[in-house]
């Protein structure tokens, strides 16, 4: 297949890698795709684009797949979007049909997984070719756009907007960049940190940090105890599993797979709110919504599609817009910018091959994890008895290799990903949000050109409201969301009360 | 009336000082968010910490781990740039600092040190630094310090 001729056989080799590095992460409880991702990034220095991406990718299919282990025989979600596999799948497990219940999730898992990729082929070219004619005002207001859909689905809206907007000013700090039409003067610090920050904290540093280095101090304070999951690690043998479990879940597959990818889609959401729609979704429709949660296939068909459909969702607004859909792939933006390539509308346009290449990566690494895990799921799931005590020091090294070697050896690098490891660790403490203070801190700087561009040209603020049709949908679309978180915690509210 | 509201509607920026615009823009809505966040929720916040539902550290804290964390870290960091400033250009701050701070680090974080374990801890803190150097540095020339 030509498709597949644009990936030479070290791109298939590290894919390959790439998903089982991946699943190892995420079977392992308080590992997360981001961090797999996060944490092998220095591999992709010195590789070429394509081979960096294959391995990248296979990460992210494999960390978010991963995550189904631990939540079926430990009851923990190894990482947060296979909470609600957990309800069915832990239950299935006590009854002695762990392998059965890991099965079912690893070929609902390859469904959403496929499903997604499929969408993304068809469906990001067409967004980045709208996206073209975007100008500054629109370009901002898609911005805008996607800080008010991360903020309002966060656990407390004023703080979503709270972080989001000190990612923003996080972003600021350094000099308006003359390359972006600013005028290179200094702002937001003070003499002596000018060496350092000319062009500001470096991004990859900076998610390091959050997402590595943090959990890292966090589970260091809960004492990185290793609990005796060896017990109850047993994959005894039920009823065994068949496909035809699979008969009369096709609706269910194909809606959970379109709800995680749609999820995946909006920017900044993690793949909990995929999981948990797609499984309340399942229950609402459900013939029998009373077994949902007592051990039932239809739960982990609609929990693990749902889940692996995030990967190719999360990938469109990357791809066509430049505006990550999660934090994995806001730390593949980093990979991106280090490899010299601007993710945006144009992206797809200008790198036919390398597009073609990441969605035969992705199908190629959807198909190893599910190869892997479905034919080496006994030896897999003895991956969650890997002691803290030898993993944890690896990952602070890995996460110091990668931010001292992403500007080819800048010192700097290192104590920023320190010190945001220790912010992201006090931050999350007192109400700040990772995810909304990431999206804030990616696209602040944009949103300044942008803005100041906006206005620069037009001279009017108005420019905003009456540029064009498509800013007048950009307004409805934020509008809309604003509407809808009012809705949710409106209803989870009362939800609260009554429960209360 | 129409004036008014047209001079209010239009903007010029000064070339020279717009690097101030949108920061400025930001810090007001930091600070307006800020204020609104601190008054809707201050007396919450104040009744969960004098009722103890709300503590900085977890209710188990290990101290003991996470303090050595806190040092451990910029301890590691700082002789990594420290060696590779005596050694340059061979990437042995990284590897002459990661084998002793793998090694603390596993031990610190180890609960039972026994024999076993103590084995698995030294042969991890010599051999993986060992071999990220050796990929990283001789294989692919990745920067290290």
């Amino acid at each position: 297949m030509e498709f597949f001729d644009l990936l030479s056989p070290a791109a298939f080799a590290l894919a390959a890698a790439g998903s089982i590095i991946g699943i190892i992460f995420g079977a392992i409880p308080g590992m997360t795709a981001t961090m797999a991702v996060a944490v092998c990034l220095p591999l992709t220095y010195s590789l070429g684009l394509h081979e960096g991406l294959a391995l990248l990718l296979g990460l992210y299919v494999g960390g978010i797949s991963g995550g189904l282990v631990p939540a079926v025989l430990l009851n923990i979600p190894g990482t947060p979007s296979s909470i609600t596999t957990t309800f069915d799948g832990y239950p299935m497990a006590q009854r002695g049909e762990a392998e059965r219940a890991l099965k079912i999730c690893i070929v609902s898992s390859l469904f959403g997984g496929i499903f997604s990729a499929i969408i993304l082929f068809f469906f990001a070219p067409v967004l980045a070719n709208f996206a073209i004619k975007f100008s500054y005002v629109e370009k901002f207001l898609l911005i805008f756009f996607a800080m008010t859909v991360i903020a309002s689905l966060s656990k407390n809206v004023l703080m979503g907007v709270f972080s989001g907007l000190l990612g923003v000013f996080l972003s600021l700090i350094g000099t308006y960049d003359v390359s972006s039409g600013g005028n290179g003067e200094y702002r937001l610090m003070f003499d002596f940190m000018t060496p350092y920050l000319e062009s500001g904290f470096t991004l990859l540093p900076v998610l390091i940090g959050l997402f590595g280095v943090a959990t890292i101090i966090e589970q260091a304070e809960k004492g990185t105890r290793d609990e005796s999951y060896a017990k109850r690690l047993q994959l005894t043998k039920g009823e065994p599993f068949r496909f035809s479990v699979f008969k009369g879940q096709l609706s269910n597959l194909i809606r959970s797979s379109f709800i995680g990818t749609f999820i995946g889609l909006l920017p900044g959401i993690g793949g909990s709110a995929a999981s948990v729609l797609a499984y309340t979704q399942q229950k609402n429709l459900s013939k029998a919504p009373e077994k949902m949660g007592t051990g039932v296939p239809e739960g982990l068909v609609a929990s693990e599609s749902s889940n692996n459909g995030l990967t190719g969702g999360a990938l469109i607004p990357l791809l066509s817009l430049g505006i990550p859909g999660d934090s994995t792939t806001a730390v593949l933006i980093g990979a991106f910018t280090l490899q010299g390539l601007q993710v945006g509308p144009l992206f797809i346009g200008e790198n036919l091959d390398t597009w073609y290449s990441m969605v035969a990566a992705l199908l190629f690494s959807n198909v190893v994890m599910f190869l892997v895990m479905f034919f080496a799921i006994r030896h897999i799931s003895k991956v969650v008895l890997i002691p803290k005590f030898i993993l944890y020091p690896i990952i602070v090294m890995m996460c110091g290799v990668g931010a001292y070697a992403i500007n080819y050896g800048i010192m700097f690098d290192v104590w920023t990903l320190f010190i945001f490891g220790v912010a992201g660790w006090v931050l999350t403490k007192v109400g700040i949000e990772v995810a909304p203070l990431v999206i804030g801190f990616i696209l602040g700087s944009s949103a300044e050109v942008y803005f100041v561009k906006s206005l620069e040209s037009y001279g009017e603020f108005t420019i905003f409201f009456t540029k064009s049709p498509i800013a007048l949908f950009l307004w409805l679309l934020i509008a809309l969301s604003i509407f809808f978180s009012y809705l949710i915690h409106k209803k989870n509210k009362a939800r609260i009360s009554k429960e209360g | 009336m129409q004036n008014w509201l047209s001079s209010l509607n239009s903007v010029t920026i000064d070339f020279t000082t717009s690097q101030w615009y949108f920061p400025r823009i930001v810090m007001a809505l930091l600070l307006v968010v800020g204020l609104i966040v601190v008054v809707s929720r201050f007396k919450l916040v104040v009744r969960n910490i004098s009722q103890g539902k709300w503590t900085f550290f977890e209710p188990n804290t290990d101290f003991f781990r996470l303090v050595a964390t806190l040092v451990l870290l910029p301890v590691y960091f700082f002789m990594m740039d420290f060696i590779g400033g005596l050694i340059p250009n061979m990437g042995m701050g990284f590897l002459l600092s990661s084998i002793p701070f793998m090694f603390l680090m596993s031990l610190i974080y180890c609960h039972t040190r026994d024999r076993r374990n103590l084995i698995i801890i030294t042969l991890n803190a010599a051999l993986t630094p060992l071999l990220v150097w050796f990929l990283l540095y001789n294989l692919f020339s990745v920067s290290l310090p």
